[in-house]
């Protein structure tokens, strides 16, 4: 009796924890979304968003220079940097759980390079859809990383080595576009840093339904995932049959990835901080994980937009490496002196 | 050899290979249910690969059966989340790579009788949660582990960890146990509750194999001693093996029959008896 007592306690502080961080977490996203859609060359009084926001609002009003700017531009660039951070938050705590290496990331699997080299070659051939080239890119590279890794026994150790050879060939294939690119050779470089600006509305409820559809099934499988992450073989001693887990899930959240890459550029290091900056608050759980990824992902990538665009229209990819890496050292230093 | 069907491990024809090397070959034998077995053998003999073998996760020529009662199935036909439910293994590689606490380490000894996926919940009788955590806190209880309840399992002891994992296996409670040298980090007094715990566990009807490489252990815990010898120097029966990787051969004895004779055999090299005052017999290998 006295040891359940001892484990409702500890239910109930762990309950407690995780229900401030949300609290804090969602006071952060009224703000961040505040600040995101009344802010800017223009700024739009908060009520005066609200009322625009509304769905009943008047097709004469709708035509307003200040509705447009706020429904049309602010909201879906928004949403995108929400929905773009918080998937690939998410699939990095899937990949880094998956092939249980901290250093994994969304773009492990050789999804950054092919999308880069994708998109690159759309510029350099003047081809007027970036966005889909880059698309097709990624999947290319996601099908030749798992095809050789499958081929050569389907391990984590052959997927990861597979991603590195693969990004490797593309991205000498990305220098080698660059450097024949000539006068393209500027339109390359940003794109590949990555931006929200000019977020379409369709474009960024594209990557909130690549997100439900890469993000809830990991969600469903959070305790297998759990069980996999323990280590090698101890998945499949608890039932789980890890190699089509890890393929399943590895291809849906690459393929999340992928509509990311393609629609908004390559916005490096928030997959890979935001999941070893929650792993201490909210435990390595992954159900858990997933959810608080998301929503810290999206909200910390909207805010490295908005400094991203208050310095003169930087690309997000920029703002995010930059705070990301010292960052991330930071978080190993802590990380070390803890142990 | 009677009740043929009903043996939890059976296994004939059995060959493994690792890497294009048949590291097991030909090998017949059964596991009878309710018998603590101890695997024993020089380095290099097999003893984790037969155990990986029979855990489903190697694949193998031959037949290699699980039965209980009438039901009985192979092996490499057999989903691993039905193989969870039925076979528990206690690994030898301790380490653990994410950071769960004791607690939610053991609970996951319980996945392959939840339902796994949203979807398949429906198929299984229906715990409630306290109930659960009474099993977990049970087998956490029986390892020993109270203490630790909401530690780190990558900050434990080796000897700690490898006892996580004995109540993980606990927490499954399959009807067959396989463990690979679960005392190979524990001090003699953890080692002593660990085998006595696991005699508990084949009195009351389970069926345990244990990889040890303490004879003596074997002798005072074990009913079954299944045993694989060295391979001989200059090759055996079977010669279409190529001689880097000659095969031994499988003993299977009561453990009341081992003598020095059957651990040469086994070893390789001559063994010493020794009694204690109580008359309990014990093998050390004999200075030259």
């Amino acid at each position: 009796m006295q040891r359940a007592s001892v484990l409702s306690d500890y239910k109930a502080a762990r309950r407690g924890r995780r229900l401030r961080f949300a609290a804090t977490l969602f006071c952060v996203l009224v703000s961040v979304a505040l600040w995101r859609l009344a802010q800017g060359d223009w700024p739009i009084p908060p009520s005066r968003v609200f009322a625009l926001l509304s769905p009943f609002l008047s097709e004469a009003e709708r035509m307003t220079p200040e509705a447009i700017v706020v429904r049309s531009v602010r909201l879906p660039r928004l949403l995108a940097a929400l929905g773009a951070g918080g998937l690939l938050s998410a699939a990095g705590v899937v990949l880094q759980g998956l092939l249980f290496n901290p250093l994994a990331e969304p773009y492990t699997l050789g999804i950054a390079a092919g999308a880069a080299f994708g998109g690159a070659l759309g510029f350099a051939a003047h081809f007027p859809w970036v966005t889909p080239a880059a698309f097709a890119g990624a999947l290319i590279a996601l099908w030749s990383v798992q095809a050789i890794a499958w081929r050569s026994g389907g391990s984590r150790a052959h997927l990861v080595l597979a991603g590195i050879v693969v990004n490797a060939f593309l991205s000498a294939g990305v220098t080698f576009l660059k450097a024949i690119a000539d006068d393209r050779l500027g339109a390359i470089v940003l794109w590949l840093m990555g931006s929200f600006s000019g977020a379409s509305l369709g474009a960024s409820l594209g990557v909130w339904g690549a997100a439900a559809l890469s993000v809830l099934p990991a969600w469903a499988y959070g305790r297998q995932l759990d069980a996999v992450s323990l280590g090698e073989d101890r998945g499949s001693l608890l039932g789980v049959d890890e190699r089509r887990l890890r393929m399943g899930l590895l291809c849906l959240v690459s393929l999340g990835t992928a509509a990311t890459v393609g629609s908004f550029g390559i916005i490096g290091f928030v997959g890979l901080v935001v999941p070893h900056l929650l792993r201490p608050i909210i435990g390595p759980l992954h159900r858990p994980l997933l959810l608080f990824a998301f929503w810290t992902g999206g909200c910390l990538t909207a805010l490295a937009d908005g400094a991203a665009q208050s310095l003169g229209e930087l690309p997000v990819g920029v703002v995010t490496a930059l705070i990301g890496g010292p960052f991330f050292c930071w978080l190993l230093l802590r990380q070390g002196r803890g142990s | 050899m009677q009740n043929l069907m009903g043996d939890p491990i059976r296994f004939s024809q059995l060959e493994v290979s690792y890497g294009g090397a048949p590291v097991l070959s030909g090998f017949h034998g059964a596991v009878r249910s309710g018998t603590l077995t101890a695997l024993i053998g020089p380095n290099g003999s097999g003893k984790s690969t037969l155990l990986r073998t029979f855990a489903g996760l190697l694949p193998y020529k031959g037949s290699l059966t699980l039965g209980f009662g009438s039901e009985v199935r192979e092996v490499s036909r057999t989903t691993r989340r039905e193989l969870g439910r039925l076979v528990g293994v206690v690994p030898q590689q301790v380490r653990m790579a994410a950071p769960f606490t004791v607690y939610d380490a053991v609970a996951l000894g319980r996945l392959p009788c939840r339902g796994a996926a949203l979807l398949e919940r429906a198929a299984l009788p229906e715990r409630t949660g306290s109930e659960e955590d009474r099993l977990i806190l049970d087998a956490i209880a029986r390892a020993d582990l109270e203490h630790l309840l909401f530690r780190d399992v990558t900050r434990l002891s080796a000897g700690e960890a490898q006892r996580v994992l004995l109540a993980t296996v606990l927490a499954q409670d399959p009807p067959v146990l396989l463990l690979d040298e679960p005392s190979s980090a524990l001090d003699p007094h953890q080692t002593a509750r660990v085998f006595s715990l696991l005699r508990q566990l084949a009195d009351s009807g389970k069926t345990v194999v244990a990889a040890v490489h303490d004879v003596n252990l074997a002798v005072a815990y074990a009913d079954v001693l299944l045993a694989l010898t060295r391979p001989e120097p200059n090759g055996n029966a079977l010669s279409d093996v190529p001689p880097e990787r000659p095969i031994g051969n499988m003993i299977e004895k009561s453990i009341k029959e081992l003598d020095e004779e059957v651990l040469e055999r086994i070893y390789g090299v001559p063994f010493e008896p020794y009694v204690s005052r109580k008359g309990k017999k014990a093998w050390h290998v004999r200075e030259s």
